[in-house]
């Protein structure tokens, strides 16, 4: 053999030991050295004392043999040897098997989706963005507020930033060649935005500083969405021009898939601080966001800007008085929700861990009812010399490997669920800025991890210190007939079902409640009839109507055109859609005594068109409805609501009574009641409350903002594209906005509730499925047990009404416990859910009373396969029974 | 595993157990030489140890948590792992010990006289 190879196969064995074996061959060298030493003291010859250690030591090889055998044994191959005696043991099994892995894979599985959902709530941020937790968002106000000349002070100031940008939402216009306008949805956003957050364009070129300068050449960055959908993928469309709102800008830029950033839009272009934005008194822009320089924490960033703020307001004192000075300073979870929904999210998570409790209370019943089945063979076991640790393990082992099977599949379950439930938080009118990280992340891998560890050890534990405290002498002289099959077991397991029970209802009953103020609010009563109506937002610039007249005569002939497009049946203007916030004034009633500035009463004021009432199908009760003759030049006329009448002038006739609104301090022109409407809803999104409306008429004070309201009757969709045409006709230059029917941007208002009270429902149902589950499993294994006992009750004349009632007695014990601490547990949780719940007490009696009902049906279901099979017994074999 | 091996050793390994514990209860940290010499010394050369199965039976009952081991340095200078005896190791002492003097008075029981040799 060469040297190299002789090297090579030396260095190979060298590696291939263990230390161990290293170890243990240094330490018997040792050995003969010193007994070799000891024995050439003694006066043998080199050869003698060699041979004499090597005798008295025995055989060397088989030595190491068994050291090694013991090692392996201690540690590897006996784990190996248990996990496959694990695996077999519930492949003989695989009824067990399949519903323990079924069950721990919906309580992982919905968990982990929940956890997946509250994550991208709670914990993380807009997708795709590097280091999310680094982000913060700075404003002055939420979504608006902020002035370009004070941001650049934030940005030039503050040191806990290692950049800051500025985003301000728009929209408008692209048109094609010749094609008809299509509306777009964008941001404008500082430069360094998409260097700050860590993404780049998969094609041309990122924004530059250059780009921002006034006289820069217009550029545009598009969403991968919108370059899929309107350039079908082009790659050739970097360097090409679009017109946007008649500007030919070049698109010079193209984001990854996916990637959004801070709302759903179109497209990017760059904020560029013209002269007008750089007012300090324009405050326009949306937020500023800023990465945290490394080293910089929140509350040191929140204390500088505070400083920054303070003295910028001593700066400025002329356009900074009255106003928050401070930034709030904000992570993605405290800018973008709102402390209810916070809510929301923390009660789902806690809800899905009623889930996995029930889930893991049916386990540890058929983990236990196993273990004690199996008692016998472990109590043998343990007589021939087992160690408890080691049947214990064993059984903990199976325990590790049913979670596992569990969680894999659970992972699966999230994956879809989490898809699912992104396709439905995709629902209408969710606020654009919406944008959450649903992705399956490192951190829902190491939940899922954890969990199911967790789970586990919950379960696996309750049989094994069952085992552990086994009385092997009791089981081996009991012949294994199970008759004592362990009391202790026996009152666990009843335990185990009632907490499975009293989480079951904890769940039905905060489900019901959510899914009772959802009806409410989704059959809340507005006053209108909302479906078959199409709205149409309008929005004239001030450019091109700067006068009320031209305001006034392009509304009637928008109004005249849109009248015309067949299908519709009726038509009216107003400037905002029923349960939308409007504008309110202070007023004072004319005769009444005039309260000064602050203690005036407030009213909501609704600009609308003649037809209005008759348009939505609400009603002028009294008095007149506007008609094309209240004009400026006319006398000012108002229509007040029924409660608005109502508290001012009860009992009495409101028609021809006077009252004035104020725009600040300064009084508007006294506005004779003419008309009384019915009640329609507004201010409230939840569609509840009737508050005082005040109605004037366009034709006296016109809006630059406007929404067609159209009746039809047909499905008010198949008017959008007439509609469009129509409006363009008159005005090209005009940015339509979408047409949607009343119905689904009222959506809105329910939507999420919606979605939560789904989401707890079928939560509620899996606890419930699973709860019954579990009790079914424990009546099965008690029936069984019983069976011999069935057996001689029937022999000696029980009927087969005796055994049923028997098993359901048995059965009724824990649900009835289990019901009433549920019940008492509700009472406990549901006012977390408080601030969300529309017109619904947190205890709402019909929401406990279906929940109980369903509970309990639910457990009858559970027993009555049990009840029957006991029914079925016959006491000739049932005797024989062993 | 043949079985009569295993029997075989089992015997072996209890009483070895009480010899290796009580030894180094008495002596403190000893490397695997030392303890065979001075089983072989006390038991005066009466009891043949097959020196090389003291390394398994010191595996198992450092395993079992009553022994520890640490590499040191021998008398005569040379890298050497010393065994010392745990806090649990001594309970197993007592009770071993306890265990074996019942078994031998029972067994002086049945040969009614008390030999010199084991009153030490």
């Amino acid at each position: 053999m060469s040297f190299p190879k002789r090297f090579a196969a030396r260095l190979r064995g060298h590696l291939w030991k263990s230390r161990r074996d290293r170890e243990l061959e240094e330490e018997l060298r040792f050995h003969l050295d010193m007994q070799f030493e000891d024995n050439l003291r003694l006066g043998m010859s080199a050869e003698e004392a060699a041979y004499e250690a090597m005798r008295r030591f025995g055989g060397i090889e088989s030595v190491k043999e068994q050291h090694r055998e013991h090692r392996s044994f201690a540690s590897i191959e006996s784990l190996l040897r248990d996990i496959h005696y694990g695996v077999r043991a519930l492949r003989n099994n695989p009824a067990f098997a399949t519903v323990a892995i079924v069950t721990l894979a919906l309580g992982i599985g919905v968990n982990a989706t929940v956890f997946t959902v509250a994550k991208a709530a709670l914990f993380a941020g807009f997708p795709m963005v590097r280091n999310n937790d680094r982000i913060l968002y700075l404003s002055t106000g939420r979504g608006c507020c902020l002035s370009y000349p004070d941001f650049e002070d934030w940005r030039a100031q503050a040191r806990s930033f290692s950049g800051m940008a500025v985003v301000h939402g728009t929209h408008g216009v692209i048109t094609g060649n010749g094609g008809a306008g299509e509306t777009y949805d964008a941001t404008e956003v500082s430069a360094e935005t998409f260097r700050l957050i860590g993404s780049r364009p998969i094609l041309g070129r990122d924004f530059a500083r250059s780009d921002e300068f006034p006289d820069a050449p217009p550029v545009v960055i598009l969403t991968h969405s919108y370059w899929a959908t309107r350039f079908a993928k082009d790659p050739e469309i970097i360097g090409r021009t679009i017109r946007m709102n008649g500007v030919p800008t070049t698109v010079i830029g193209i984001m990854p898939e996916g990637f959004s950033f801070p709302q759903k839009q179109d497209l990017w272009v760059p904020l560029i601080p013209t002269p007008e934005v750089r007012e300090r008194d324009h405050r326009d822009l949306w937020f500023a966001f800023g990465r945290l320089a490394p080293g910089a924490t929140v509350p040191g960033a929140r204390a500088e800007m505070a400083g920054i703020g303070r003295r910028l307001g001593i700066e400025y004192p002329r356009t900074n008085r009255g106003r928050n000075l401070i930034p709030a300073v904000q992570t993605f979870n405290q800018f973008f929700f709102f402390g209810n929904e916070n809510t929301i999210y923390w009660s789902m998570w806690g809800a899905v861990f009623f889930v996995l409790l029930i889930a893991c209370a049916n386990l540890a019943n058929l983990m236990l009812a196993r273990a004690i089945g199996r008692s016998r063979e472990v109590s043998l076991r343990i007589a021939l010399g087992a160690s408890r640790w080691r049947v214990v393990r064993q059984l903990l082992i199976e325990s590790f490997i049913l979670s596992g099977f569990g969680g894999v599949l659970g992972w699966f379950i999230a994956r879809s669920g989490a898809q699912a439930w992104a396709v439905a938080d995709r629902g209408p009118g969710m606020q654009s800025w919406r944008i959450l990280d649903y992705s399956l992340d490192y951190r829902v891998l190491a939940y899922v991890t954890a969990i199911s560890i967790g789970t586990a050890l919950v379960f696996g534990l309750a049989p094994a210190r069952m085992l552990w405290k086994l009385d092997i002498n009791a089981r081996l002289k009991d012949g294994g007939r199970g008759a004592s099959g362990g009391t202790r077991g026996k009152r666990l397991s009843g335990l185990l079902v009632i907490g499975e029970v009293a989480a079951a209802m904890v769940l039905l009953a905060g489900a019901g409640v959510m899914v009772r103020s959802f009806l409410n609010v989704y059959d809340a009563n507005l006053g209108v009839k909302t479906a078959n109506v199409l709205t149409q937002s309008l929005s004239l610039s001030k450019k091109s109507y700067p006068l009320p007249e031209s305001r006034i005569s392009f509304y009637d002939k928008v109004s005249a055109r849109l009248r015309a497009v067949p299908g519709v049946a009726s038509l009216a203007l107003a400037d905002t859609i029923p349960t939308r916030n409007c504008s309110t004034f202070p007023f004072e009633l004319s005769g009444a005594p005039s309260a000064s500035g602050q203690g005036r009463a407030s009213v909501a004021a609704i600009i609308i068109s003649p037809n209005y009432f008759r348009t939505m199908e609400a009603a002028v009760l009294a008095g007149r409805d506007f008609t094309d003759f209240d004009t400026a030049s006319g006398p000012p006329v108002v229509i007040v609501n029924e409660r608005f009448a109502g508290r001012y002038w009860p009992r009495q006739n409101p028609l021809g009574n006077r009252f004035r609104l104020f725009d600040g301090k300064t009084p508007g022109d006294w506005l004779t009641v003419v008309g009384v409407a019915s009640n329609i809803v507004q201010n409230d999104g939840t569609g509840q409350e009737v508050t005082p409306v005040a109605y004037l008429s366009f034709r006296q004070k016109p809006p630059a903002a406007i929404e067609v309201l159209a009746r039809s009757s047909l499905q008010p969709e198949n008017l959008s594209i007439a509609f469009r045409h129509e409006i363009l006709t008159l005005d090209p230059e005009l940015p339509p906005m979408r047409s949607v029917s009343l119905d689904e941007r009222l959506q809105v208002n329910y939507w999420s509730r919606g979605l939560y009270g789904v989401l707890l429902a079928i939560l509620a149902a899996i606890g419930l499925l699973l709860a019954s589950v579990g009790l079914y499993a424990v009546m099965a294994h008690s029936v069984t047990r019983r069976t011999q006992e069935i057996g001689i009750r029937m022999a000696i004349g029980a009927t087969a009404r005796d055994v049923l009632k028997i098993v359901f007695e048995q059965g009724m014990v824990p649900l009835g416990i289990g019901l009433a601490t549920g019940l008492a547990a509700s009472f406990a949780v549901n006012p977390v859910l408080k601030s969300f719940l529309v017109r619904v007490s947190p205890f709402d009696p019909i929401a406990f009373a279906v929940s109980s009902f369903a509970l309990c049906f639910a457990a009858m279901l559970g027993c009555l396969t049990p009840a029957r099979r006991a029914m079925r017994v016959d006491p000739v074999v049932a005797l024989r029974h062993d | 595993m043949k079985p009569q091996a295993a029997d075989k050793a089992d015997v072996l390994q209890g009483t070895l157990v009480l010899l290796v514990l009580r030894t180094l209860d008495a002596l403190g940290p000893l490397h695997g030489y030392g303890i065979a010499r001075r089983i072989e010394q006390i038991s005066k050369d009466l009891l043949q140890l097959n020196q090389g199965t003291l390394y398994p039976a010191l595996l198992r009952l450092e395993q079992e948590g009553w022994i520890t081991s640490k590499w040191g340095a021998s008398e005569n200078n040379r890298k050497a792992k010393f065994y010392s005896i745990s806090a649990g190791g001594r309970k197993q002492l007592a009770r071993e010990t306890k265990d074996w003097e019942r078994m031998r008075s029972t067994i002086d029981r049945f040969l009614g006289s008390v030999p010199e040799t084991l009153a030490e």
